[in-house]
């Protein structure tokens, strides 16, 4: 799966979760830039991303995550 | 030391000079030599607690590094077993024998006392931060965000650097052990606004926590005398006591490194303006608890994180457990933990209900009434935190809840040092609005300069008159060294 494919699934699922339409998550999106997005529901959006890949993160990789571009990384290599 | 004692007014003149007049080569070595001294002022021997620590997470920094798999993780809970350790015994060790003679007395076993083994030891000064601050150095290390330190002078300058040593902020290595390395050239932007910084903390400090503790600590040293006026006014207070106190020890932190260069984190972000506890634990002591959250909290939720909401609610109950027993080893430092624990478990299972009352609110009035009940919860948690025990806690809420004036007494009370009359309620009260004003108000910057000389000038200015002429000098430690 090509990465801006991974970024537009990624993307509807912080639309669902965070329960906010206007979401446009870029590469470079980090926790600052989403008003929703605090630590609360960063837990949240893991197990929503992992649901919807069907993959499951290491909380190395978790805690490695600097912004949603590495999340997308770690996606892609999951998902081989 | 006290940064508001004569001994720091020489101290930090002297320190901040030689640091620029020495080669960078030897600057470690200077601000090292006088942390250490810094230090000492407390219990001299106490040191050799710090020096423990040091050298056992620079070792274990270094083995994490260059280890795999189980053995990195190993080294790390050594590190971790070590500060907490230190911890357990010279802050927890009393209050959990106290709670087991508690218990034993409860089920009607009989221990005699002089058989109890207490220790009869002060409560090393800064304990709960500088641990809290080597910890974060070995997990970073271990999360391979931090490469481990080898140079050994550099690591100890990490966890003593002085302004930061004994209450925080409580830093982590990315941002700071760098700086440490780099060569820091005179700059008089960095010096004056550092000095104006120090100057804002000393007058938060100085005119008015200082002033108006003499108010609150007369009230909860004998909450059943007074009516619930005064209760109430005790209460409030409190909250501005408490913030100006330690924020305004966080900017004298803060603008004493700047002044040599070093950019520490902010700790504070106007908490008074939060809208709900979440928001107010993203604004207040941060470095707190983002730690809390980075390193317990965030954890919990990922290792249990297939159990959705009930993880978090886990997480956050144990965090602010664990968050009110590191202020203190007592049972009130724990309700108050325990209290916010819950508000914020209370936020998460009403999130989404709240979301929808916004919807159909006037979104102004909506966040006024916000921040009023977020204000007044957290000046009725206060009250679990700064008295002085449980029954007190008790009587405090009866004599606000029951309108109790039978025990009114006079609001002017006289204290060794200050006379707490109609005048200093005035000047309490007009120097609080013109806080206010300037940190949540203007759009001036405290942290930077804002190429605004003239302002600036005015404003240090007043500052200085405030606090030479207004101060409370009775050398009143900060409430944050008890922990």
């Amino acid at each position: 799966m090509e990465k801006n494919e991974v970024l537009a699934l990624v993307n509807e699922v912080f639309i669902d979760a965070l329960d906010n339409e206007d979401i446009k998550l870029t590469e470079a999106t980090t926790a600052n830039d989403v008003e929703e997005w605090d630590s609360l529901s960063h837990i949240q959006l893991i197990v929503a991303v992992e649901k919807k890949f069907k993959i499951r993160f290491t909380s190395g990789e978790i805690h490695g995550f600097k912004n949603v571009g590495d999340m997308c990384d770690a996606i892609i290599a999951k998902l081989g | 030391m006290l940064f508001n004692s004569i001994e720091f007014l020489i101290f930090f003149p002297v320190v901040t000079l030689l640091y620029y007049l020495l080669p960078h080569k030897f600057r470690w070595f200077h601000l090292l030599a006088a942390s250490c001294f810094f230090y000492m002022f407390f219990v001299p021997v106490y040191i050799l607690i710090l020096f423990f620590t040091i050298i056992i997470d620079y070792y274990a920094g270094i083995w994490i590094e260059n280890s795999e798999g189980a053995v990195r993780k190993r080294y790390l809970m050594a590190s971790i077993i070590a500060n907490i350790g230190i911890l357990c015994v010279f802050k927890y060790y009393n209050f959990f024998l106290d709670n087991m003679v508690f218990l034993f007395q409860s089920l009607n076993i009989p221990i005699a006392s002089e058989h109890i083994p207490y220790l009869s030891i002060l409560l090393p000064i800064g304990l709960s931060f500088h641990t809290f601050q080597a910890m974060s150095y070995t997990i970073e290390v271990y999360r391979g965000n931090q490469k481990a330190e080898r140079h050994f002078g550099i690591y100890a300058l990490y966890v003593m650097f002085y302004p930061q040593l004994v209450a925080g902020p409580i830093e982590r290595p990315q941002n700071v052990l760098h700086q440490f390395h780099e060569e820091h050239t005179f700059k008089s932007s960095n010096l004056l606004a550092g000095l104006r910084l120090m100057l804002w903390g000393f007058f938060k400090k100085l005119v008015i926590a200082d002033r108006i503790a003499v108010y609150v600590d007369a009230i909860y040293d004998h909450p059943d005398q007074f009516g619930w006026h005064n209760i109430l006014l005790a209460i409030i207070l409190f909250a501005v006591q408490i913030y100006c106190d330690f924020s305004g020890y966080s900017d004298i932190a803060l603008g004493s490194a700047k002044t040599m260069g070093f950019d520490l984190m902010k700790n504070f972000d106007r908490p008074f303006i939060s809208t709900n506890i979440s928001d107010f634990w993203r604004r207040w002591h941060i470095s707190l608890s983002s730690w809390f959250n980075d390193y317990l909290h965030t954890p919990i939720c990922i290792a249990w994180r297939d159990y959705g909401q009930y993880a978090i609610i886990f997480g956050l109950l144990v965090t602010f457990f664990i968050s009110g027993l590191w202020h203190g080893a007592a049972w009130t430092f724990i309700g108050y933990g325990v209290v916010h624990g819950v508000a914020l478990t209370f936020e998460v299972l009403t999130k989404k209900t709240r979301k929808k009352v916004i919807k159909k609110f006037n979104k102004a009035l909506y966040d006024r009434l916000s921040m009023l009940l977020t204000f007044t919860f957290l000046c009725l948690s206060w009250v679990i935190f700064r008295a002085d025990s449980m029954s007190d806690i008790g009587t405090i809420y009866h004599q606000l809840f029951s309108f109790n004036t039978t025990a009114f007494q006079s609001l002017v009370m006289n204290s060794n040092m200050v006379e707490f009359g109609a005048t200093s309620f005035a000047i309490a009260a007009v120097m609080i609005l013109f806080m206010w004003v300037v940190e949540s108000k203007v759009s001036y910057s405290l942290y930077e300069l804002n190429d605004r000389p003239v302002a600036d000038i005015i404003l240090s200015s007043a500052l200085l008159i405030c606090i030479l002429s207004l101060g409370v000098f009775n050398h009143n430690s900060f409430i944050y060294f008890q922990f």
